[in-house]
């Protein structure tokens, strides 16, 4: 196999999750003036709180475009849920990209569609999204959850240390 | 400025744990480099100061700036960010000689105490030793760059933020390690000449051209990830790549060998050397004593506190606001919310009174209204009798304690402005009549279940009203500070400085501090739980591990710490009102009542008997009563941390609850609506910590009486075993009650 076919065979089979921090892509979709990329964070996305970006580039040259008015609709599949959003550059970590802060109800499939209007011009991308189920709180604290038994391990160790220098 | 790059100098990720860890750590230097420098003036230069500065910019301009933001779309920018955790943070952080400065910036108590051990312990130098080494720090560093940029791991890390984290924090560490000797760090002693270190940073130049090589010569991209990720500005993802090479390779190679030619310039200057080797033969000088902080001392807080009117001004201002929150509780609408009885004294009184418990004091009481009209009243009537000695203990407090705790969840006083009014109107008449009718501060003393509540979690307060010299109170004959003198009556609660212990039962009202014809009195910083883990006579209050009427008071309000957190959470309240459907009930308050009697009374009882009866099994011939009293007020912290997050959760949800109903009150146009509840993310890892940090002082302080009670290290682990198990077994209570869903009081 040639090698720049091995390489994008890699590229579809490691489904690319180059964090941008807007979080990894989901899609990508080129229309006839636009190339629109959309990003979710955490990857992969679990149902709760989530954020979810889009990068919208002019398909000649690839500019960033700065100026647009973006849109989001969620579906869930299985239960018709909807969510809307309106994502802007001042709520994305990365000012190139629109981005909202958006409260996944459920896990499962989530059918998206991104609006950008530019100039007047409307430009619609959809693609679906796969949600996890919700991590357990738990786990989303553990470092929390851990600081006391290991300090407790140092404190322990520390007596250790103690009394075995008072031994001599 | 064009829009592009406008955006993308903005794109900053700035997350609050890094920021705060770096300015914690700037904190630590600072403190430990200025005692440094005023004794040894030539190694802690301000050069060395703007090195450790430097090193911590570094390390923020990796993790926060626009290069980490833009690191996941152009692996340029990802090399930019490795470089500076490599080859400029570490380096300058070393520059800065942090060793000293970090561990002189410690408190005293944590240098000596909780590090002192370890720093001592042979087998530990052994291995930081050997970790500096240059043979492992020079491998350390070479494996982890290579082993990160193979493109499986690589790829690991971009899609991974745990990985991405822990990629990182390979990348500085080793880089710690292998820059350690170039620097020469004292007061370690390096182990190699400094013309080896040569050699040393050649090949690890060698590697990093290596590395660089193949990324900029390579014909295809290594790392797949950012073929996917959308391209700026039409740069392919090749260019990118061979780019981030050429960063790698060039500025890289700077990086190591410009240190190379510094190490060998130096080595042909004489001079220079025997200067450094001078320097470096000095010996690490010793920890001066320590100066107390006396906050009365302080060039702005000091002439306010100690102010002969001070307090009664605080009072006052209090007084005022208990006027408006009776009158609006009274008078206005009867929606929780939109009333300043409503918000103010459950929402936010309440909040910043466990904060000042734990960041001061009892302030609190300091400021308290309730005393203010018989203060003034006394002008005129002097009270005839003295307390009646067979009430003199804490029986009378606690049971309206537990009332108190009932009846607010029972009868829901958060959400009944009136009650609420009328409650504080009634503390105000009982406080009067109390102390009108018998002489001192009784109604502090005996009654009041809010003072005990201070009295009891400011025994975990880091301040404390106390002699300043010992020895001064030695030579005093008129003992002022307790009996007063024509200007200034004298401690009301009856506690005499000279052997007083801790807070418990003092109301920070001064007045000591205003009688000392000496001016030997201070508010001084004292190590937290200090009283609780003692077993002294303190003056007015006896020893404290003694009293059963104490433990009662502590094992209230531990236990009432969770249950009234408990009954805002969504499975109890449900679970309460099944019982009420089915048992037919007409109101809640049987149900309420029952689940109080059993958590705040019968269980607290049931578990410290059985807990005291085991540690007496395992103690033979110890008090059984001092037993269980003593490791019952270990537990103190432990509630304390529950409070903390159960009021700071009222806190934060509800911080702006107060400015509609004072918009009302004023008549003010509102300022758009009525609070609504939200909380914010950072809220329930505050809660947790405040919890974490209960348990591990209670367990902490079980141990200490543990260790007081017996002679070994097995008996003092068996006789603390179950109260350690209470005290956890409190603490996973907690964390269940933070991670359930809450009812909102106090918002819309």
């Amino acid at each position: 196999m040639p090698s720049r076919l091995r390489w994008a065979a890699l590229v579809v089979l490691s489904r690319g999750i180059a964090c941008g921090d807007g979080g990894a892509p989901l899609f990508r979709t080129d229309t006839r003036d636009l190339t629109i990329t959309m990003f979710e964070s955490p990857a992969p996305v679990s149902a709760g709180p989530a954020n979810l970006s889009v990068f919208v580039q002019e398909r000649k040259g690839l500019n960033p475009v700065l100026d647009a008015d973006v849109s989001l609709r969620l579906r869930a599949v299985a239960s018709g849920v909807e969510v809307l959003a309106r994502l802007t550059r001042g709520q994305a970590p990365n000012k190139l990209l629109y981005g909202a802060p958006v409260m996944l109800t459920e896990s499962g499939k989530w059918d998206m569609s991104v609006t950008v209007i530019r100039k007047g011009d409307r430009t619609e991308a959809t693609g679906t999204m796969e949600v996890a189920p919700t991590s357990g709180k738990a786990s989303s604290y553990r470092n929390y959850l851990a600081f006391p038994p290991l300090t407790i391990t140092a404190f322990a160790l520390r007596e250790m240390l103690i009394r075995r220098r008072a031994r001599g | 400025m064009d829009p592009v790059a406008s955006a993308l100098l903005e794109s900053w990720t700035i997350d609050l744990k890094t920021v705060c860890l770096l300015l914690a750590l700037a904190a630590l230097y600072s403190r430990g480099w200025l005692r440094l420098r005023a004794e040894l003036p030539d190694r802690y230069t301000p050069g060395r100061l703007a090195a450790f500065a430097g090193g911590l910019a570094a390390i923020l301009l990796a993790l926060a700036s626009p290069v980490s933001t833009f690191g996941g779309l152009l692996l340029q920018a990802h090399m930019i960010q490795h470089l500076l955790l490599i080859a400029v943070a570490p380096v300058l952080l070393l520059l800065g000689q942090p060793v000293l400065p970090l561990l002189r910036g410690l408190p005293r108590r944590v240098f000596r105490d909780a590090l002192g051990p370890f720093l001592a312990c042979r087998e530990l130098r052994q291995v930081g030793r050997a970790l500096v080494h240059p043979v492992i720090a020079w491998s350390a560093l070479a494996a982890a760059v290579i082993v990160w940029h193979w493109p499986p791991l690589y790829e690991l890390a971009l899609g991974s933020q745990a990985w991405h984290e822990a990629e990182h924090a390979c990348f500085f560490w080793t880089a710690l390690l292998f820059w350690w000797p170039v620097v020469g760090v004292w007061p370690s002693r390096s182990t190699w000449p400094r013309w080896a270190m040569i050699p040393y940073l050649a090949l690890a130049d060698l590697v990093n051209t290596g590395l660089a090589a193949v990324l900029t010569f390579s014909d295809h991209v290594l790392y797949a990830s950012y073929l996917s990720a959308p391209r700026l500005w039409g740069i392919s993802a090749l260019d990118d790549q061979a780019a981030a090479g050429a960063i790698m390779w060039v500025p890289g190679s700077i990086a190591f060998l410009i240190p190379a030619a510094i190490i060998g310039m130096r080595a042909l200057e004489p001079a220079g050397a025997r200067r450094i080797r001078s320097i470096n033969r000095r010996s690490v000088p010793r920890i001066p004593a320590r100066v107390p902080i006396d906050f009365l001392n302080m060039r702005v807080l000091g002439p306010i506190l100690r102010y002969r009117h001070f307090r009664t001004c605080v009072q006052t201002a209090m007084l005022g606001l208990a006027v408006v929150v009776i009158a609006d509780g009274i008078a206005g609408p009867q929606i929780a919310p939109m009333n300043l009885a409503g918000v103010l004294p459950w929402t936010h009184w309440r909040g910043l009174a466990v904060i000042a418990l734990l960041m001061a004091g009892n302030l609190f009481c300091m400021a308290c209204p309730f005393t203010l009209p018989r203060d003034l009243a006394r002008n005129f009537v002097t009270p005839r009798y003295r307390w009646p000695s067979r009430f003199r203990s804490k029986w009378i407090a606690a049971g309206l304690l537990a009332t108190y705790l009932w009846a607010y969840e029972a009868f829901a006083l958060w959400d009944s402005p009136r009650s609420t009014a009328w409650i504080i109107l009634g503390y105000f008449v009982a406080a009067f009549v109390v102390d009108m009718v018998f002489r001192g501060a009784g109604f502090c003393k005996y009654v009041c279940p809010i003072g005990q509540f201070h009295f009891i979690h400011s025994l975990v307060s880091p301040l404390e009203v106390k002699v300043r010299e010992p020895a001064i109170c030695v030579s005093c004959g008129t003992h002022d500070c307790i009996r007063g003198n024509a200007r200034q009556r004298g401690c009301e609660l009856q506690l005499f400085q000279p052997k007083k212990l801790g807070n418990f039962d003092c109301t920070f009202c001064l007045d000591c501090v205003q009688a000392c014809p000496q001016h030997n009195i201070g508010i001084l910083p004292v190590p937290r739980g200090q009283t609780l883990r003692g077993d002294r006579d303190g003056s007015g209050i006896g020893r404290l591990n003694r009293r059963l009427d104490v433990a009662a008071l502590a094992l209230i309000l531990v236990f009432g710490a969770f249950v009234n957190a408990a009954c805002m959470t969504e499975p109890v309240m449900t679970w309460m009102h099944r019982w009420h459907v089915r048992l037919g009930l007409s109101s809640m308050v049987s149900i309420v009542t029952a689940v109080y009697v059993a958590g705040v009374v019968v269980i607290p009882l049931i578990c410290s008997a059985a807990c005291g009866w085991v540690s007496h099994r395992c103690r033979q011939g110890s008090n059984r009563r001092d037993l269980t009293c003593s490791f019952t007020l270990a537990l103190v912290p432990v509630g304390f941390g529950m409070w903390l997050a159960h009021f700071s959760n009222h806190l934060a949800t509800g911080w702006n609850a107060p400015i509609p109903a004072f918009e009302r009150l004023l008549r003010m146009s509102s300022s758009g609506g009525y609070p609504v509840a939200s909380m914010p993310g950072w809220l329930p890892p505050l809660e947790l910590l405040f919890l974490d940090l209960g348990l591990l002082f209670s367990l902490y302080t079980a141990w200490r009486v543990a260790c007081r009670t017996a002679d070994d290290g097995r008996t003092s682990l068996a006789v603390m075993s179950p109260w350690s198990v209470l005290a956890s077994s409190l603490y996973l209570a907690g964390v269940w009650i933070v991670f359930q869903p809450m009812q909102m009081r106090g918002t819309m």
